[in-house]
């Protein structure tokens, strides 16, 4: 049936499957294997995309019309840089992003440091470690605020023990934000852990071995060897983890509701506020841009300069 | 690293001892501290309604109880319903993602498009988990509320499908261009086509791979809030999203909330526990090989 394809003429019933395959040919063929995704990908992503960068430009809240009102062009951009809220929501966003995601590269770097290896038991250690970030954000939300509460928190008894007295950790405003980022810290670590541990473990094994043959010393190795040649997947994981980061959401959902009052307004919980609960659909969807145009361009930013690095040091 | 801890292990025995126990202790204390919230979660969620809120905290319940399991698995709640759904979501999810999406990465690894549109469109699909979904979710539900497909399986399968697709686009993608081109070329001069190709001499051979992209897009479906959240609040409401309905004018439903929280966490961690090789390499390949 398959050599009828190739030399049509021994086989004149042809059906009209074949045919149209055969017309096709390899190329057009494996062009059609990608339609399906292609279609979704469109459907989910691409046209939601431009459909909210066009009513961005409008005034439009859906409570009160099903349509886009008046075209006002960038005002709603604007507006944004103008509120004081959303003004807020930006720093509350940076503070979180630069905090955690410092605190992650060096918990995460640490953990993979002292963790590598193939013994059995680092590797179940390993594996107990990656559980925070394979379970949902919802149950990560249940599990510190149990954890986390003032009256009847683990974490305050732990302190109470030692004689002090903590505070009401996700309802007080001094310390709402610190929670948000310890609880991110503990879910995402073992991420920046297991890149690492990715890394060192395909590190060619040459330069080790002749720089131990010369006698150089373990901290040596570790800062002229070791360090020098992770700095490429530093660049990515840390490109991963700041933009993850801007773009949490669900934790601050299920943990502190964006307060007390703004105090975790992150710009993702303000712009869902803004969106899906005050219907201010083009304002939220010009902030959302905002935040979108300034994740693609630290991507971008990351990216070109892991290029650059990798030209230079090849 | 195969060989670094122990190659390293050369002079300074008594160092060296020190050095490694120092290191047990500091692996026992951070697996120890990160374990603790799952353990007091477990245990919340067997421990009597009045042991709650307490001062001091009941750490290790009077006595173990079901009430709470019991509660939320009554017949007038809809919990099973919600279970159901979120069965329905992932698994549904999972295959469909894992069938266009290595058949689009199989045509990618070998499609040859003029002006690099190959590698464009594979950066179009990676540049899905560089954006904050709220920006895809407000037109989207939208989307869905013009087309009354609001509060339905179908709508939140769709969002999930169109999310998880690129991570398992990547990682077939990664996947089929380390495969040798000779297996498929004996195939060819058989007057193989694309398809026959794909299904009888590639496809089995990507069983891991198809299984590490399974189980990410299996928990990244399961897990997922933000989407279904919005667009299902009903009817095909799922697991994670009645887990934040337990907050009420109220106050908080500990008890329930904590044994929901259990039912969904306990799957992911078997996961976690059972196929950490294939999890692993479906969270790092994304983001080393990206």
């Amino acid at each position: 049936m398959i050599k009828t394809q190739t030399i049509p003429s021994e086989e004149p019933t042809v059906t009209r499957w074949q045919a149209f395959r055969a017309q096709l040919g390899e190329q057009g063929m494996l062009f059609l294997f990608l339609v399906p995704a292609l279609v979704v990908l469109i459907v989910t992503q691409g046209y939601p995309l431009l459909f909210s960068a066009y009513f961005s430009l409008f005034d439009w809240t859906l409570s009160r019309s099903p349509v886009p009102g008046a075209f006002i062009g960038l005002d709603n951009y604007t507006r944004a840089f103008a509120d004081p809220v959303f003004i807020q929501a930006v720093v509350t966003t940076l503070i979180f992003s630069l905090s955690a995601t410092l605190f992650e590269m060096l918990l995460g770097f640490f953990l993979a440091y002292i963790t590598v290896g193939e013994t059995m038991w680092r590797q179940v250690s390993r594996a107990i470690l990656i559980l925070p970030m394979v379970i949902a954000p919802v149950a990560v939300g249940t599990m510190w605020r149990m954890m986390l509460s003032g009256r009847a928190g683990l974490i305050n008894a732990a302190l109470a023990a030692v004689g002090i007295s903590g505070p009401d950790w996700l309802g007080d405003p001094n310390t709402a934000l610190l929670s948000l980022i310890i609880i991110d810290i503990w879910q995402w670590s073992p991420f920046v852990m297991i890149i690492y541990v990715a890394a060192i473990t395909s590190l060619p094994v040459d330069p080790f071995r002749a720089a131990r043959v010369d006698g150089a010393s373990r901290w040596m190795i570790f800062r002229h060897i070791t360090l020098p040649m992770l700095i490429p997947i530093t660049l990515l994981v840390l490109m991963f983890r700041l933009i993850d980061t801007m773009l949490t959401l669900d934790i601050v959902y299920t943990t502190t509701f964006g307060g007390p009052g703004f105090r975790t307004h992150t710009l993702t919980f303000w712009i869902y506020q803004q969106g899906l609960r005050y219907f201010n659909i083009s304002y939220a969807a010009a902030s959302s841009w905002i935040l979108l145009v300034t994740c693609v361009l630290i991507a971008v930013g990351f990216l070109v300069l892991r290029q650059r690095l990798t030209r230079w040091q090849g | 690293m195969t060989t670094h801890s122990t190659e390293l292990q050369t002079g300074r025995p008594l160092g060296e001892i020190l050095r490694q126990a120092a290191v047990v202790a500091l692996i026992f204390l951070t697996v120890f501290a990160v374990t603790i919230p799952f353990i007091f979660l477990f245990l919340n969620s067997v421990k009597p309604p009045d042991e709650f809120m307490t001062n001091p905290v009941v750490i290790i319940p009077s006595r173990f109880t079901l009430e709470h399991y019991q509660a939320i698995f009554d017949p007038n709640e809809d919990t099973l319903r919600f279970l159901f759904n979120s069965l329905v979501v992932t698994s549904v999810t999972t295959i469909i993602s894992l069938m266009i999406g290595s058949l689009a990465a199989y045509s990618l690894a070998r499609l040859k498009l003029p002006l690099s549109l190959t590698t464009l469109i594979a950066f179009l699909f990676l540049l899905v988990r560089f954006y904050p979904k709220i920006t895809t979710t407000l037109p989207y539900y939208i989307m869905m509320r013009n087309g009354h497909l609001l509060d339905t399986q179908f709508a939140v399968i769709l969002a999930h499908v169109g999310l998880t697709l690129p991570f398992v686009v990547w990682l077939m993608l990664v996947f089929f261009q380390e495969l040798p081109k000779e297996l498929e070329q004996s195939a060819m001069l058989d007057g193989c086509g694309p398809w026959r190709r794909f299904t009888q001499v590639i496809l089995p051979l990507t069983a891991p791979a198809l299984l590490t992209a399974g189980i990410l897009t299996a928990l990244l479906s399961w897990n997922e809030f933000l989407i279904a959240s919005s667009i299902a609040p009903n009817a095909a409401k799922t697991l994670p999203v009645r887990v934040s309905s337990f907050i009420t004018d109220k106050g908080i439903l500990w008890g329930p909330m904590s044994a929901m929280s259990s039912i969904i966490v306990i799957p992911m961690m078997l996961f976690g526990l059972f196929a950490q090789r294939y999890l692993v390499r479906g969270l790092t390949l994304g983001a080393v090989k990206g």
